[in-house]
């Protein structure tokens, strides 16, 4: 067990540690997800559509996206450098490589998700006070369950000839149960009520991660090819 | 008195036997194909 | 793999069975059409229910039948289990976009809009655009193997998916027509149309295991037929 934590941890530090070298991914996609961020905010009929009536949509859209445009990246260093026959050889598990990737991807767009929450809050001029620690528990939840799917399916299309439009193409349908539910959570907190008032979308949510994350860690070695 | 909708129960039959037809007749001329 | 002779016999008599449910589907239209009451409240129209939710059923069996097979696959590694998948899936896909096509037809009779965003619809949405998905993901990919575990990965995820969409639609309001048939204290359709509707279930399920079979030995034919090419270059 532990074995498979330590090589977890090695595999997703050396991949931030690639990352934090030029972080040019990172802060592309932050930029980007400010970008959306502004687009939703503007590209609305402001008499009909309030700004605070938009926010949960047009965050989780925002994150979604910009998640999507790092978990394309997951695997294009190790297939384009053919390191992944390394990494094998080295005797890693399939289970630790996967959650290795899977932690310096959650890392990636945490980071995207840690700065691109405060400019969602100052846009969209969000009452959050009181709630952030309820927010940031949705967020992390959300961003566990998008994030262990995507991992797995940045797998398979790196090794495809459409990765990029393949990627969003299966990745979406995967992401509306999670999504659904935080912009329902996100609405409740917004709207100043306790969590509890959304315990039907926080459960599913909940079992939402649970299950994709373990049928994702079990499925990964399948993406290996031999 | 029921509404008059009879032209909407026509659309959905029509659509119904064109995609099981055309998806039938695709597999028989596909199959042909390869025979 | 079978031999090519026992694929074209295959092909054969799945395409008389599909032949024959086709028939079978025509003398539900008529059965449908011509000798089921008219129902008061929704018109006519409400008789597109007897093709519509046959179809809903098919589809539905049809995916899940793509995610077990999917799973026998990366159990048993037996690619004829990849093959059957892909076929199921395809037949799916087919009888969901009779379903989706059909469904706002009779909503725009019924409710008066086109489209709802509401429990079923919805959920037949997204599991249509998965395994639309997932037939694009096996035509990017040529190398038999791979493809067949990258769909048996998708196929098992989508079925995984499948129970939390219905839940996230349920969370939701639903306008969508409660169920008559199945529900606990039984069918509240009037006999005739109870009759029709189960008929075109019958109808319609032996349909898509016909189809599914011609497909299968389509897909056999044409991985053969790539064999023999290779093995002649």
């Amino acid at each position: 067990m532990s074995d498979l934590v330590s090589a977890a941890l090695t595999i997703a530090a050396k991949d931030i540690r690639i990352e934090w070298r030029t972080r040019t991914a990172v802060i592309s996609a932050l930029v980007f997800a400010i970008l959306v961020l502004s687009i939703l905010y503007v590209a609305r009929d402001a008499t009909a559509v309030p700004a605070l009536a938009l926010a949960p949509s047009a965050l989780w859209v925002t994150f979604s996206f910009a998640a999507m445009i790092g978990l394309n990246r997951a695997f294009l260093t190790e297939n384009e450098l053919g390191a992944m026959d390394a990494i094998r050889l080295s005797g890693v598990s399939p289970s630790a490589l996967f959650l290795g990737k899977f932690g310096s991807n959650l890392a990636f767009v945490g980071a995207v998700e840690g700065f691109g929450i405060p400019i969602f809050v100052l846009f969209y001029d969000v009452p959050i006070g009181v709630h952030l620690p309820a927010l940031l528990l949705v967020t992390v939840m959300t961003t566990v369950a998008f994030v262990s799917v995507g991992t797995l399916l940045s797998a398979m299309v790196v090794q495809t000839r459409f990765a990029e439009v393949m990627l969003p193409v299966l990745l979406l349908p995967f992401l509306i149960p999670p999504v659904v539910a935080a912009v329902h959570l996100t609405a409740v907190l917004l709207g100043g009520r306790p969590l509890s008032a959304g315990l039907g979308w926080l459960k599913l949510l909940a079992a939402f991660d649970v299950a994709f994350v373990t049928l994702s860690t079990l499925l990964f070695e399948a993406t290996l090819s031999e | 008195m029921s509404p008059d909708n009879g032209a909407y129960m026509i659309a959905g039959y029509v659509v119904t036997a064109v995609v099981v037809g055309g998806y039938a007749l695709w597999l028989v001329l596909r199959l042909r194909r390869l025979r | 793999m079978m031999t090519r002779a026992e694929a074209l016999r295959l092909a054969s008599r799945a395409t008389v069975v599909v032949a024959i449910c086709v028939v079978g589907v025509a003398a539900i239209f008529v059965r449908a059409l011509v000798f089921t009451p008219i129902e008061r409240a929704q018109g006519p129209a409400q008789k597109i229910f007897y093709v519509h939710v046959p179809s809903a059923w098919v589809a539905l069996m049809a995916f899940s039948i793509t995610g077990l097979l999917s799973i026998g696959y990366l159990w048993l590694k037996d690619r004829r289990l990849d093959t059957a998948a892909a076929a199921s899936a395809e037949v799916g896909v087919v009888f969901s976009v009779i379903l989706l096509i059909t469904g706002p037809i009779w909503g725009k009779a019924v409710w008066g809009t086109w489209w709802q965003w509401e429990a079923r619809l919805t959920s037949t949405l997204f599991l249509f655009l998965l395994f639309v998905g997932y037939l694009l993901l096996r035509g990017t990919i040529i190398d038999h193997d791979m493809r067949a575990r990258f769909s048996a990965v998708i196929g098992i995820l989508g079925m995984v998916l499948v129970p939390f969409i219905h839940m996230t639609v349920y969370l939701f309001r639903t306008i969508h027509p409660q169920p008559v048939v199945l529900k606990p204290s039984g069918p509240t359709l009037p006999g005739s149309m109870l009759i029709t509707l189960l008929s075109s279930f019958g109808v319609f399920t032996v349909l898509y295991l016909a189809m599914v079979t011609a497909r299968y030995a389509l897909a056999t034919l044409e991985d053969l037929k790539e064999r023999e090419l290779h093995h002649v270059a």
